[in-house]
């Protein structure tokens, strides 16, 4: 038996997750966690982007280290030894729901959908999902240990995700029938993370102006009153004077990686603006990651079935009416690959970003211990296939062994989804339907395992 | 045991009651002390007359000083020791050793009770009009109508229920539309049928709008179960409040929770789809549900429901402090950081609101106009500021509250923050009454919006009026308090009004022994609070609104199960099946809200009635008279262990020392009166196989020993009392008004109560002449004008 199993096979029986156990029993560090000092933090991020890719423009056709980067996977070419692409995982979930629905409704959930009355272009309608998402359960672990507990556990991100609640625009649940709606306004998000320090600065700053009224005010009140209004301004002072300590705190933290990012003004949420709010959203991530308000995220580009009209690539067709088309059609199918090579570019800058950002405590920069997992609801979008469905990873969280192209040859993505769960620490016995993990997580994804 | 124990408590509570809530008792230490110790009554008296005799020659007979002698009033800051020594030591003036001992301790203790004391100055100094801070309830309001101030307020109307639309296929096709209705309540089954003639069962869509009409601030939670795909906006349209846009598995229950505030109408739509589908169709049900503060949960009935969409409203949702009620009304003068923090959470919420809502609507508006230099967003920001500082501003507010905020950041969202959040922590909003300088027309505004809905002028009409200077006048004043008089508003207010008046707060958790009281159960006292609540609504707000009704109305309002527990006399006038309706008469056994159950039940212990909680609610809050608290705490005696006693004779007994007689002769005698009331309020006969004895009395102010053969003779006098009519017009004014009626002058409360009886005790007149006394300045605060 292979020794890693073995300790995974006590874990299980133990009950305890391995950083627990780490904590409890003082066993020797295991394989996946950090060698030395504090343990390391992981943490992932799932981005999605919809309808499909073009699979030959995708994947490498050589495997191994010598792959190469096909024109869609282009934007990687630096992080080329730092990602995997895993060629042959199937979404197998049948059920309830068209193509589409299942393919988001169960693409971080591996489980069926409910019955339900949204009924897509062919099969049967579907409500939503029955189980919970990766993301959610790995937040849920990491957050009922102290050690791991951050902020908010998770955050989930959204690129002009339509306001509207349907089995199409929902990937992340905390639970059956509990979708989670990501925050596509990069304003509110920046309120959620940052809003109450940034009302502080703001109430600091006014509270100047603030009390010259009050000087101002005090003729108008009688002798009698003006002792309300001298406590009032007394109290006014003392608040002043608390902000000011604290923005002075805040600022020595800044320099440790605790910036409030600066967002561009007046972004509204349009169609055109999809760069702009794609940039915003993903700075807003890394830095939310080197506060530590989290340590898993979901990144949602549009929804399945979404319909960005990238008119900056000179696109004006929407993605999810192009992905229709035949590949016969050759101005579609290019134009279909400059789309998902903009994706691409989403996920290079995330990259990109994490890479330039130190981890606050010392121990290397923020990919290092971050993995991105791009993927999406289909393998192919004219087929609506559900068979090999894009998962490129890039970082080192997971601490998979990077820099591969693989094979899998057609396994359930519940497998797939079990050994992200393993490698957060969180080992289980299935994920999503039981039916589909009876042959356990992937391996070879980490060196040990190949 | 539970019993026994909850007696307790109710005593206890009983005597925190006379502790606290009083009207003011003069110097309550010496009231107790003297009801203990009558040698202290012996001290005060020798040192009033030394004080009479020796002292007030130079210092005036009330402590006030004489300019010829000793010119400064009798007020310090020294102990009464210390008092005592300087008096031992140095008095009277020129001849020390004329009052020692215990002569300069009687009269050191007179002056310092009378003048002296810290105490004694707050008791002595002439009521005037006092400054004070929004409370929490006008800054709610304050919110909500500077929100409405670019929308509206919605009317008032007679109209009840839901408008429903019903249409065949899954969407809105004018074409498909088959029904048009009002819905009185939203409470449907429609299984696998049909919700209606040519709509077809596999695929319709029914949208239900209205409004939802809120009497009470407070939690509500919001129920809505659906088997079918459902989405609800709530507050205003296009705010997404509910989203069960898809039907999924068995989740059929939605529940939301969020604070709502008194008299505005909450506007809401309920999108309701059953969908084709190639899968068995499931039922079709959906209802509409609430749980309102201190309430069971129900199916929102009738009353609350108008079938109108107004222009949306806006409710905080930020937890406020409670007020100062020291004076038995609410007063914005603690000024502390849980306060502060709390405006300042305000004011982000309000400004997410202005920026989400408020300043898109002011683009659309004005989208033909310029925008250079942020113009639009100054010119917003400007209309808010002028409604929140309660008029026009100057230039060089302007510059600091707009002009330099909006210097600060490109961002508009952030600029709004800026601004909302120092002008509504600013005093020019948070202190209605620090408006000197403003128009005469924009101080009357100020204070009717104030007195009559909590809040500030931001009305379209009214603040035209202001505009054109046309408030000025006692005609023009009055016209416009008769007609926000009429408003939700005011109707809200004064429903408050009510809660503190009959003091509904202290029996917030009624229960009954169900060995006895078999059926009184939760569901029933929502039920009884809702017919109380709409029986005040109906006497205030009918064409006579008059006082008279409170006690003399032999109708009332009831619920399909309270005539199933009360019986005939709460059978309802139509025989309705659902819902509140007027009662059928009833001479022998209602008395307007004096017999009503819900008064009754709540007035009573958990297993027999209580004429001393009667009789105290009586005495202090529908004849307005005071009561000194109990020397000691008594558990009332049980029932059980005096098998043969009547509740009656039981309470004669336990109170029949002389100590307790002082006041339980006046207690008594009127809860006595009411004995014929059960402990949920049921009419009773007898009580132990003895006969009710309900005969009682009562000595009013004017000295004049009423007695009572039974409960109309009680109720008639309550009707037409003086010291009643009294006591309901000052708890009126300051109610309204939140400050002492005597700083409108000393004559102020009984010109109102003389008025109040010329108008035939008209309630809605009464609200109408506090809010001109409020809005006129009291003589002595205006300088005297040269002849």
């Amino acid at each position: 038996m292979h020794p890693l199993t073995s300790r995974r096979d006590f874990l299980i029986k133990t009950g305890v997750s391995a950083a627990a156990a780490h904590f409890l029993y003082s066993l020797p560090s295991l394989g996946w966690a950090a060698s030395s000092g504090t343990p390391k933090k992981k943490r992932m991020v799932f981005l999605f982007s919809p309808n499909g890719v073009i699979p030959k423009h995708f994947w490498p056709d050589q495997l191994g280290k010598e792959f190469e980067l096909k024109r869609i996977l282009e934007p990687l070419a630096d992080y080329k030894d730092r990602m995997l692409t895993l060629h042959g995982v199937c979404n197998r979930i049948k059920g309830d729901g068209d193509g589409h629905m299942r393919g988001i409704g169960c693409l971080l959930t591996g489980i069926e959908l409910f019955p339900g009355d949204v009924q897509g272009g062919s099969d049967t309608p579907a409500g939503w999902s029955m189980g919970i998402s990766i993301d959610q359960h790995i937040k849920n672990n990491l957050q009922s240990n102290p050690e791991t507990q951050t902020r908010f556990g998770s955050l989930e991100f959204g690129v002009m995700v339509p306001d509207r609640a349907d089995t199409w625009t929902r990937m992340s649940y905390a639970g059956p029938n509990q979708p989670i709606a990501p925050i596509d306004n990069p304003y509110q998000m920046f309120d959620k993370l940052y809003g109450q320090s940034k009302n502080r600065e703001l109430l600091a700053s006014v509270l100047d102006d603030l009390t010259a009224d009050f000087k101002k005010i005090e003729p108008l009140i009688s002798a009698a009153d003006r002792r309300l209004l001298d406590d009032h301004v007394q109290m006014v002072r003392e608040l002043e004077k608390e902000l000011q300590t604290e923005l002075v705190q805040q600022n020595k933290q800044k320099d440790v990686g605790h910036a409030v990012p600066a967002l561009a003004a007046n972004v509204n949420e349009e169609n055109n603006n999809i760069p702009q709010i794609s940039k915003m959203q993903i700075d807003l991530l890394v830095s939310s990651f080197a506060s530590d308000f989290a340590r898993v995220a979901t990144f949602q580009i549009t929804n399945s079935v979404g319909q960005p009209k990238m008119r900056w690539l000179d696109i004006d067709e929407g993605h999810h009416e192009l992905s229709h088309e035949p590949d016969t059609n050759e101005a579609a199918y290019e134009k279909l690959i400059k789309i998902n090579t903009w994706y691409c570019e989403q996920v290079a800058y995330l990259a990109k970003r994490l890479a330039e950002t130190p981890e606050p405590d010392g121990q290397g920069s923020l990919l290092d211990n971050t993995t991105v997992v791009w993927t999406n609801e289909l393998g192919k979008g004219n087929s609506h296939t559900r068979d090999n469905i894009p998962f490129v990873l890039v970082g080192g969280g997971c601490g998979f062994e990077m820099g591969r192209a693989m094979d899998f040859k057609g396994v359930p993505h519940n497998r797939l989804l079990m050994s992200f769960s393993e490698s957060m620490g969180i080992p289980v016995k299935s994920f999503g339907n039981p039916n589909y993990c009876e042959a356990g997580p992937l391996s070879g994804l980490t060196a040990s395992d190949a | 045991m539970f019993c026994l124990f909850s007696r307790t408590q109710f005593a206890l509570l009983g005597c925190a009651i006379w502790l606290t809530v009083g009207e003011r008792v003069p110097s309550q230490e010496s009231d107790v002390d003297g009801a203990s110790k009558p040698s202290n009554q012996t001290l005060a008296e020798r040192g009033a007359s030394i004080y009479r005799d020796s002292c007030a020659n130079c210092h005036g007979g009330g402590g006030e000083g004489v300019a010829s002698a000793y010119p400064d009033p009798l007020i310090g800051d020294l102990s009464l020791g210390e008092l005592t020594k300087l008096i031992h030591d140095t008095m009277p003036e020129g001849e020390p050793g004329q009052c020692v001992g215990e002569d300069a301790e009687a009269v050191a203790a007179y002056v310092y009770e009378q003048y002296y004391s810290p105490a004694a100055q707050v008791r002595n100094r002439p009521p005037r009009i006092g400054l004070a801070r929004l409370t929490g309830n006008q800054l709610r309001q304050s919110l909500a109508d500077l929100y409405s101030h670019f929308g509206g307020v919605a009317d008032a109307s007679e109209k009840r229920g839901v408008s429903g639309t019903y249409f065949d296929g899954d969407r809105f096709k004018k074409e498909n539309k088959k029904i048009e209705r009002i819905d009185p309540v939203l409470q449907f089954d429609f299984g696998k049928e049909s919700p209606g003639e040519g709509i077809q069962k596999e695929s319709f869509y029914i949208l239900w709008e209205g409004s939802l009409k809120v009497d009470r601030t407070g939690w509500y939670e919001i129920i809505v179960r659906s088997t079918c795909s459902f989405k609800m906006d709530f507050g205003k349209s296009e705010r997404l409040f509910i989203d069960n846009h898809v039907q999924s598995g068995d989740k059929t229950e939605f529940r939301k929770s969020l604070m709502l505030t008194a008299g505005r109408l909450y506007p809401f739509k309920i999108d309701f789809i059953q969908r084709k589908r190639k899968t068995e169709l499931p039922p079709a049900s959906v209802s509409l549900s609430w749980v309102k503060p201190g309430g069971v949960e129900e199916i929102i009935p009738t009353r609350h429901l108008m079938p109108v969409t107004g222009p949306g409203a806006f409710a905080l949702q930020s937890v406020l402090p409670a007020d100062d009620r020291s004076y038995g009304f609410e007063r914005g003068i603690a000024i502390n950081r849980q306060w502060d923090d709390s405006t300042t959470s305000a004011a982000i919420e309000f400004s997410q609101i202005a920026t989400t809502e408020l300043f898109p609507r002011f683009l659309k508006k004005h989208k033909d106009e310029p925008n250079e230099n942020r113009a639009q967003l100054k010119a917003f920001l400007k209309e808010v500021l002028e409604t929140a500082f309660r008029g026009p501003i100057e230039k060089e507010l302007e510059q600091w509250y707009i002009d330099r905020q909006l210097e600060r950041t490109d961002d508009d969202a952030e600029a709004i923050k800026r601004v909302l959040l120092m002008s509504l922590k600013s005093p020019r909003f948070l202190y209605p009454l620090a408006d000197s300088g403003r128009s005469d027309s924009q101080l009357a505004a100020d204070r009717l919006a104030l007195v009559l809905f909590d809040s500030l002028p931001s009305d379209e009409w009214l603040v035209r009026l202001v505009r054109q200077d046309e408030l000025k006048s006692p005609d023009q004043i009055r016209e416009a308090a008769k007609r926000m008089v009429r408003d939700y508003r005011t109707q809200a207010k004064t429903q408050q009004l009510m809660q503190e008046w009959l003091n509904l707060a202290q029996f917030s958790e009624i229960s009954k022994d169900q060995t006895k009281f078999a059926g009184f159960d939760a569901a029933l006292v929502s039920d009884l609070r809702a017919s109380l609540d709409a029986f005040l609504e109906e006497v205030i707000w009918s064409p006579e609104s008059d006082y008279r009704q409170f006690f003399r109305a032999d109708w009332s309002f009831a619920t399909p199960r309270m005539t199933e527990f009360y019986g005939e006399a709460w059978k309802t006038e139509d025989g309705q099946t659902s819902g509140l309706a007027r009662t059928v008469a009833d001479t022998r056994s209602r008395h307007g809200l004096l017999t009503h159950p819900f008064m009754m039940s709540g007035l009573s212990y958990h297993d027999s009635t209580s004429p001393i909680h009667r009789g105290v609610f009586l005495i202090r809050y529908m004849l307005g008279r005071t009561l000194r608290p109990p020397s000691d705490a008594f558990s009332p005696l049980s029932p059980d262990l005096h098998p043969d006693l009547t509740t009656r004779e039981r309470v004669e007994l336990q109170t029949s020392s002389e100590n307790c007689q002082v006041c339980h002769v006046k207690i008594n005698g009127l809860g006595f009166v009411l004995e014929n009331f059960d402990a949920v309020g049921r009419l009773r006969e007898t009580e132990r196989n003895k006969p009710i004895d309900p005969k009682g009395s009562y000595r009013s102010r004017a000295d004049e020993n009423v007695s009572f053969q039974n409960v109309k003779e009680l109720a008639d006098y309550l009707a037409d009392s003086p010291d009643a009519h009294r006591a309901f017009v000052s708890r009126a004014f300051q109610h309204f008004v939140k400050q002492p009626p005597d700083a409108y002058g000393p004559n102020a409360l009984n010109d109102l109560v003389k008025r109040f009886g010329e108008s035939g005790f008209n309630i809605r007149e009464l609200i109408v002449e506090i809010a001109i006394i409020a809005t006129t300045p009291p003589e002595n605060a205006t300088p005297p004008k040269e002849s």
